[in-house]
């Protein structure tokens, strides 16, 4: 190999690389403002909800769903079990008992600043909007990807209907567009539930925790957590005692698989000429030399 | 040929063996270990370690029982095991000699002392104490770990002990127990001096795990040098004199009624602690202090402040409450611009500081986090001086410029305003969903006024009813509101619509609720914690309790189409 060839091999290698680490897009990029709307989200404060469950209530409203009793006396059989969100509860309210106290926790879509979902979705029916709302579409063609990916146990599919849809808050999406914040916001008594900008409750919940030490552990689920997610989450005690994942880690979980998408097309592309470019290089000058004396008994 | 075929392999393989199997030897976890019991139950034992010496133990401690002993030596006395110095004294340290302090000459003292004794009264066929290692160092005893309840010599004893020995002696002789160490004072034997009025606490020189400031760090140096902690400072002061006392009555062979002072160590470390309220009918130990002192200070911008100290020295269990190093006035150490021998802490953090033990606005504080306060101020930032945020309202309590501490009087609820103050306020904004829930304006009032005229601190604090308004009324400018005479409206602050670009301020729904709910929850009140006592549940359910639908997805809408 001489010198011009062994350079211009390592430049098409170089090159593809280069080529592939600027066609991924990086978490930083994805987070917080996208074309200069921000995103939104809810900071649920674990210590002022009283478990009252109307934001079940008004969530099922909201969305056509069948309404739940929210009775005391209803309450109080439905807080022994731990529930999980379903196709028609998109927000659920469970007890927690722990060394501080009995503690409610709604949960529901965490709306993740890079979904799982949305990059697990073969056909873009998951969206993520502009406002950081993780909407479902009607594309969908059911393959249930978005349930395996979601770190959080979402998305959930309609088994007993005769075109089954994937259904998961969607963080009032309508409302929102209609400048209303969503509906399980609107009622909740206590303000454990504030909708904003993610920025402005970061701030808010960073201020609490500032002024009550005590009251809080210093952490805020969800400003990491798989990347960042517009919901955020305080608490007085560990989150794991509250059921929260805490194993999830701060990558987001598209980043995961996102390199290697992205590589496929360049390594199908480049390898046949980055290996004819090494069988060039490789052969002996002997080799060429009789090659080419072939050539010349031919003629 | 041989070599390469047959020995190398066996040799390779040999090899691979060992190393496996040393791995896995090596590799096996250790010994689960046990979780540490701790005994904190006062028996007569003690505990031989000396982990500082040995560090991690070879064989498990061993538990010595104290009382077995000195029944056992009760002819002989004390001095069979104990060295005496050179004034009769006893030191209560244990084996008498040991030449170095390593390992191997402690462990030899120890075994030489003990084992000489059992081993000499065997000899005799007396009953006797173990010879052989595990009846010492016992397996069980390994995770065991003595912790004892500190014995707290509070003004109870000491006015007890002020008393007894007056009768005794006929005269007060403090210098029984308190000195002074003067470190300058040449010969060493002449260093320990009594001096009257330079009583304190024995805490200020023996504490050697505190940092203590320039002057004092010489002294509790050479206190250290001596190992003379607290623990064993104490035991030397108390125990010589009980037992010297002990001797006395066993000669003269009094009344059976006079006892002298405990030489068990169940007497005293008994865990008890007498409470603040028990210690204020004890009189404090006269040593000169000022009864209502005026603090002061030259070139200082504030005016200054009249303190009653004969009332703070009986919300204090001890001195050490407020003064933390030495029975001096605040101002010694911490002056108007701050000296290394206060640490830099100059006269207003001293006194304002929000997070120190030591300082007024950090006792204060830690007062109103109680119970009965915590209502009202688990809401108000706690406010220190950096934050500018009291006004000259605020400050002129304190900071009277007279040198009488003001009394102040306590609050009442008949100088309230019938017809602006209401009896009952009925909230009405879950109306669509409960029937309006009544609140008792005037019997919370009247409760919190309680509260407040039974503490002294808070009558001195809440000059005006205004004051009790505010805890819940928190933002409300009472001169504006006089003026247009209508009362403060929660509504005016917090709307009651969501403003989402803005999440400073609560909204009306929570503000209520959150104000109720948060108070109830601080002071720890049982009443109100359940939906159904201040909302009463209407008959019909309500058919929506949200205003807009949320946005039909396109599914929707193919539905309709019959798709």
């Amino acid at each position: 190999m001489d010198r011009r060839t062994f350079f211009k091999t390592i430049g098409v290698g170089l090159a593809g690389a280069a080529g592939g680490a600027l066609l991924t897009p990086s978490a930083s990029e994805a987070q917080e403002v996208f074309e200069g709307e921000e995103f939104f989200g809810i900071l649920v404060d674990t210590t002022r909800c009283i478990g009252c469950r109307r934001c079940e209530r008004a969530c099922a409203e909201v969305n056509n769903l069948p309404i739940p009793g929210i009775s005391e006396k209803a309450n109080e059989t439905i807080y022994k079990k731990v529930r999980k969100t379903t196709d028609t509860a998109y927000t659920v309210t469970n007890l927690y008992e722990t060394e501080k106290g009995k503690f409610f926790v709604p949960k529901r879509c965490m709306h993740c600043n890079l979904p799982g979902c949305r990059s697990a979705c073969l056909v873009y029916a998951m969206k993520k909007r502009e406002t950081g709302h993780v909407t479902w579409d009607l594309n969908c063609m059911g393959c249930r990807l978005c349930m395996i990916s979601c770190p959080y146990d979402i998305p959930k599919f309609e088994y007993n209907q005769s075109i089954p849809k994937i259904q998961k808050c969607n963080l009032c999406y309508g409302r929102f567009q209609k400048g209303l914040v969503p509906g399980c916001v609107e009622v909740c008594p206590t303000e454990a539930l504030m909708f904003g900008t993610r920025r402005g409750l970061l701030d808010e919940a960073k201020k609490r925790i500032a002024q009550n030490p005590n009251r809080y552990v210093n952490h805020v689920y969800g400003e990491y957590e798989v990347g960042g997610t517009s919901h955020l989450y305080l608490s007085a005690v560990p989150f794991e005692q509250l059921g929260f994942r805490t194993d999830l880690g701060i990558k987001p979980y598209p980043e995961y698989s996102l390199v290697y998408l992205y590589a496929i097309p360049f390594i199908a592309t480049l390898t046949p000429l980055f290996m004819l470019g090494i069988s060039y290089a490789v052969r002996s000058r002997k080799e060429k030399h009789e090659e080419k004396h072939e050539e010349k008994e031919k003629h | 040929m041989i070599i390469k075929t047959i020995l190398l392999p066996t040799v390779i393989c040999l090899l691979l063996l060992t190393i496996i199997g040393m791995n896995t030897v090596f590799s096996e976890k250790a010994l689960p270990t046990k979780e540490e019991v701790i005994w904190t139950k006062p028996e007569n034992k003690i505990s031989i370690a000396h982990t500082e010496i040995f560090g991690i133990l070879e064989r498990p401690q061993v538990i010595f029982d104290h009382n077995k002993h000195t029944e056992a030596f009760k002819q002989e006395g004390c001095k069979t095991c104990h060295p005496v110095d050179e004034w009769g004294d006893f030191r209560f340290d244990f084996p008498k000699k040991v030449e170095k302090k390593d390992k191997t000459s402690v462990m030899n003292a120890y075994h030489d002392e003990c084992m000489g004794c059992h081993k000499k009264s065997v000899k005799v066929k007396e009953k006797s104490g173990p010879v052989i290692c595990a009846d010492c160092h016992k397996e069980e005893l390994l995770f065991v770990h003595i912790k004892y309840p500190v014995f707290e010599f509070d003004f109870a004893y000491h006015d007890n002990h002020v008393k007894k020995l007056r009768e005794k002696l006929g005269k007060d002789d403090c210098s029984l127990c308190h000195h002074i160490y003067d470190p300058e004072e040449e010969d060493e034997t002449l260093r320990l001096v009594y001096e009257k009025g330079t009583e304190e606490s024995c805490y200020y020189c023996h504490d050697l795990d505190k940092k203590r400031g320039p002057e004092l760090t010489v002294i509790t140096r050479a206190a250290a040098k001596k190992g003379l902690t607290i623990q064993k400072a104490s035991h030397l002061q108390c125990l010589n004199c009980h037992f010297k006392y002990t001797k006395e009555l066993e000669i003269l062979k009094k009344k059976k009624d006079e006892k002298a002072g405990p030489l068990e160590c169940t007497k005293c470390h008994t865990g008890k602690y007498k409470t603040i309220a028990e210690l204020a009918k004890v009189p404090r130990p006269d040593r000169n202090q000022p009864e209502k002192p005026f603090i002061g200070i030259e070139n200082a911008r504030m005016k200054g402040v009249p303190l009653n100290h004969s009332s703070h020295e009986k919300y204090n269990r001890t001195c050490r409450g407020c003064h933390h190093e030495t029975l001096n006035a605040c101002k010694k150490c911490h002056s108007v611009t701050g000296i290394p021998e206060g640490r830099q802490v100059n006269t207003a953090n001293a006194y304002h500081n929000v997070f120190s033990e030591h300082s007024c606005a950090g006792c204060h504080n830690m007062k109103k986090k109680e119970k009965d306060c915590a209502g009202c101020h688990s809401n108000i930032p706690q406010m220190g001086i950096e934050t500018m945020g009291p006004g000259k309202k605020v400050c002129s309590l304190c900071h009277t410029g007279r040198k009488e501490p003001p009394t102040p009087t306590p609050l009442n609820v008949a100088q309230l305003d019938p017809e602006k103050v209401k009896k009952e306020v009925t909230v009405k904004i879950l109306e669509n969903e409960y029937e309006p829930s009544k609140f008792p304006h005037l019997k919370i009032i009247q409760k919190l006024v309680k509260i407040s005229n039974e503490s002294k601190l808070a009558t001195y604090f809440h000059a005006n009813m205004q004051t009790i308004c505010d805890g819940c009324h928190h933002q409300s400018r009472a001169e504006a509101e006089a003026k247009k005479d209508t009362p403060p409206y929660c509504e005016n602050c917090h709307s009651v619509t969501n403003d989402f670009r803005k999440t400073g301020r609560t909204r009306l729904l929570s503000a209520y609720h959150r104000q109720c709910l948060g108070c109830h929850e601080m002071m720890d009140l049982e009443k109100g914690r359940k939906c159904s006592e201040c909302h009463k549940e209407k008959k019909e359910v309500p058919k929506s309790i949200t205003s807009v639908k949320n946005f039909e997805l396109p599914v929707r809408f193919l539905e309709k189409l019959g798709w």
